[in-house]
């Protein structure tokens, strides 16, 4: 019983927390300074998620085949201006990685 | 098919994999925590936050009480409030009804991929709604079958698949960055968090740096078009 408190509980958190945002209402336009702290902050989170997942990877410290894959992945996007050629150049790097080491 | 669901898929499909064998390991590490399979099924159907479900996981099988769980739920996916204020304009002409559907879908994975579309002037409310939909099948169908077969299979995350969504992430930020400073919040905020994982707080890592670095946008020069 006490599980399925802690399941919704822990689902209703994560939820109004993904929708408050979302449907509130705002009495007057935002400030110039707060539209463009929000114009940076996409770019912000997304980079922000990647840090933890390179250099602790499933919670090990590493500065082997992720940081690795991380750079090649970087290069393979400038280079072909594709989205998949850098995942799949990034996931090909630390699978030859992790079988190498 | 129309267009913007297709984009969706053929350029989602690697993190749409990966999610699918996180989903099955969550399964099994789930399972193997003594949980039973509605239990597990119920907590992907009603939380729907990998990261947030292994610690509570973690937590249940620890004796954890139901607030600890419920605060660290809270705390982890805090930063999907950093998400969803920035997809608020895009989102904005919406019904009351199709945002509520649309925040229920609101993973990492569905914000960036929602994100570097609309920088590259690509995909619409309906690709993000459709990766994000495709995704919570993924994940829901993976987790059981996770369950259903804990006892016959061992490390599922094998080789380098689970570097995929991180290398989706990367590359979605480079082709989305335009001029200097935008390069130099991705790389503060990247840095922080890291910095702050590797320090121990891995709980705040990304909300405390993706909320600090944009303020990066005040003290270096306007990106020029």
């Amino acid at each position: 019983m006490s599980i399925w408190l802690a399941i919704g509980g822990a689902g209703l958190a994560t939820y109004l927390v993904r929708l408050a945002p979302l449907v509130m209402t705002l009495r007057r336009p935002a400030p110039a300074a707060v539209t463009r702290y929000l114009d940076a902050l996409p770019i912000a989170i997304i980079a922000a998620l990647t840090g933890p997942a390179i250099v602790l990877p499933n919670g090990v410290p590493t500065m082997g085949p992720e940081p690795v894959g991380a750079i090649v992945a970087l290069v393979i996007v400038r280079w072909r201006r594709n989205l998949l050629a850098g995942v799949l150049g990034g996931v090909v790097a630390v699978a030859l990685l992790r079988l190498a080491l | 098919m129309n267009a913007a669901a297709r984009l969706a898929l053929v350029e989602g499909w690697p993190i749409l994999l990966t999610t699918a064998v996180v989903g099955t390991t969550f399964g099994v590490t789930a399972r193997q925590s003594g949980l039973e399979l509605t239990e597990i099924s119920g907590m992907s159907l009603v939380i729907f936050a990998g990261a947030s479900q292994f610690v509570a996981v973690e937590l249940l099988r620890n004796g954890a009480a139901v607030p600890a769980v419920i605060l660290a739920a809270f705390l982890i996916n805090l930063r999907h409030l950093l998400m969803a204020t920035a997809l608020r304009p895009r989102f904005a002409a919406r019904s009351f009804a199709e945002r509520l559907g649309l925040a229920y879908i609101l993973t990492d994975e569905a914000f960036a991929m929602g994100v570097g579309w609309y920088r590259r002037g690509r995909g619409t409310v309906t690709s993000y709604a459709v990766f994000g939909t495709a995704l919570w099948l993924a994940w829901n169908l993976a987790t059981v079958a996770g369950a259903l077969v804990s006892d016959r299979i061992a490390e599922p995350r094998r080789l380098g698949v689970d570097f995929a969504i991180t290398a989706s992430f990367l590359s979605i930020v480079a082709l989305a960055v335009r001029g200097r400073t935008d390069v130099a919040i991705a790389l503060i905020a990247a840095g922080a968090s890291a910095a702050l994982a590797l320090s121990g707080a891995s709980v705040v890592a990304v909300i405390g740096a993706g909320a600090l670095a944009p303020l990066a946008t005040f003290v270096l020069p306007r990106a020029r078009p």
